[in-house]
């Protein structure tokens, strides 16, 4: 599984087109049988409980796209202020179990864990 | 030795700054700026010190004027957080203090004169795109600039993604 992280717009999708996928192989926010899964950030805020059985689930995927959610002010509001963190803790934990971490800024991907596969190297070049 | 680690809630600093810190000579110190305040403060005050039980810390509990701390012995330090602690110097009763980044960069300075090595953790408040009232606008501009200032005086600066460290600044220790 390849983790993709970054600010909302970074470039986490257009990443994973670069490895191959197409849109119409990408999840929005749900959990079904297609291979990238996208917004798991969403997944997390609708029901922090249920990231147990999210990061199960996460692990059989080829790409997990998430946004990074934990930076500036810490919000007043608790949900919103538990929710970031357990976004936060459920990448720590995808990113213990990844082949590879790709972190997005201005589109550009810096593989912070592992390598990327050769042909998506390619690709990406 | 300063090292300084940042990064957004739950991207495992604290993780990675106490088993960094398990790594550096002994004493160790753990200088706590959060308040205990509140369930939700007490449970992660209680998580923290359930994640350091049996790697050697006193905890030492610091709100504010952190420059007249007195470590008792000389080892390796851990300050958590900048953040709550620049947060009690601007808004706490007992802070409310004229110049809050002053006193913040002047009071690591003195920490870090008496240990062998200081781990600071801060936090990137300046990241999201939304307009506060004056009084969090100041804290934000404050942050930033204790956070450029201590990234400045700092031997090593790692921002933590994914419970990753990336090194912005020196190199990785361990």
């Amino acid at each position: 599984m390849i983790l993709v992280v970054g600010g909302q717009g970074a470039g986490k999708r257009t990443f994973a087109r670069s490895l191959g996928y197409e849109d119409g192989e990408m999840a929005d926010a749900c959990l079904n049988d297609l291979p990238v899964i996208f917004h798991v950030e969403r997944m997390v805020f609708a029901c922090p409980e249920n990231a147990e059985a999210l990061y199960e689930a996460l692990l059989t995927k080829k790409v997990v796209i998430c946004n990074e959610v934990g930076s500036g002010v810490i919000p007043t509001d608790q949900e919103e202020r538990l929710g970031r963190e357990a976004v936060g803790r459920l990448c720590i934990r995808l990113a213990q179990q990844a082949d590879a971490v790709v972190r997005m800024v201005c589109g550009i991907p810096s593989v912070i864990k592992g390598s990327l596969p050769e042909t998506a190297e390619e690709e990406c070049l | 030795m300063l090292i300084l680690l940042t990064g957004g809630s739950g991207c495992g600093k604290s993780s990675y700054a106490e088993a960094l810190c398990s790594k550096l000579p002994a004493p160790r110190y753990y200088i706590a700026a959060m308040r205990p305040l509140g369930e939700e403060g007490l449970r992660k005050i209680a998580a923290h010190r359930e994640m350091r039980r049996g790697k050697g810390f006193e905890t030492i509990e610091r709100y504010t004027d952190l420059s007249s701390l007195k470590l008792p012995g000389r080892g390796t330090a851990l300050l958590e957080c900048i953040c709550n602690l620049t947060a009690n110097e601007m808004f706490d009763e007992e802070g409310a203090f004229e110049d809050p980044v002053r006193r913040v960069l002047d009071g690591v300075e003195a920490l870090s004169a008496q240990c062998s090595h200081l781990i600071v953790v801060t936090n990137d408040v300046g990241s999201d795109g939304f307009a506060y009232e004056e009084g969090t606008a100041a804290y934000i501009r404050a942050l930033g600039k204790i956070n450029g200032q201590l990234a400045r005086r700092a031997d090593h600066v790692y921002e933590m993604v994914c419970g990753i460290p990336l090194v912005r600044k020196g190199a990785l220790l361990v």
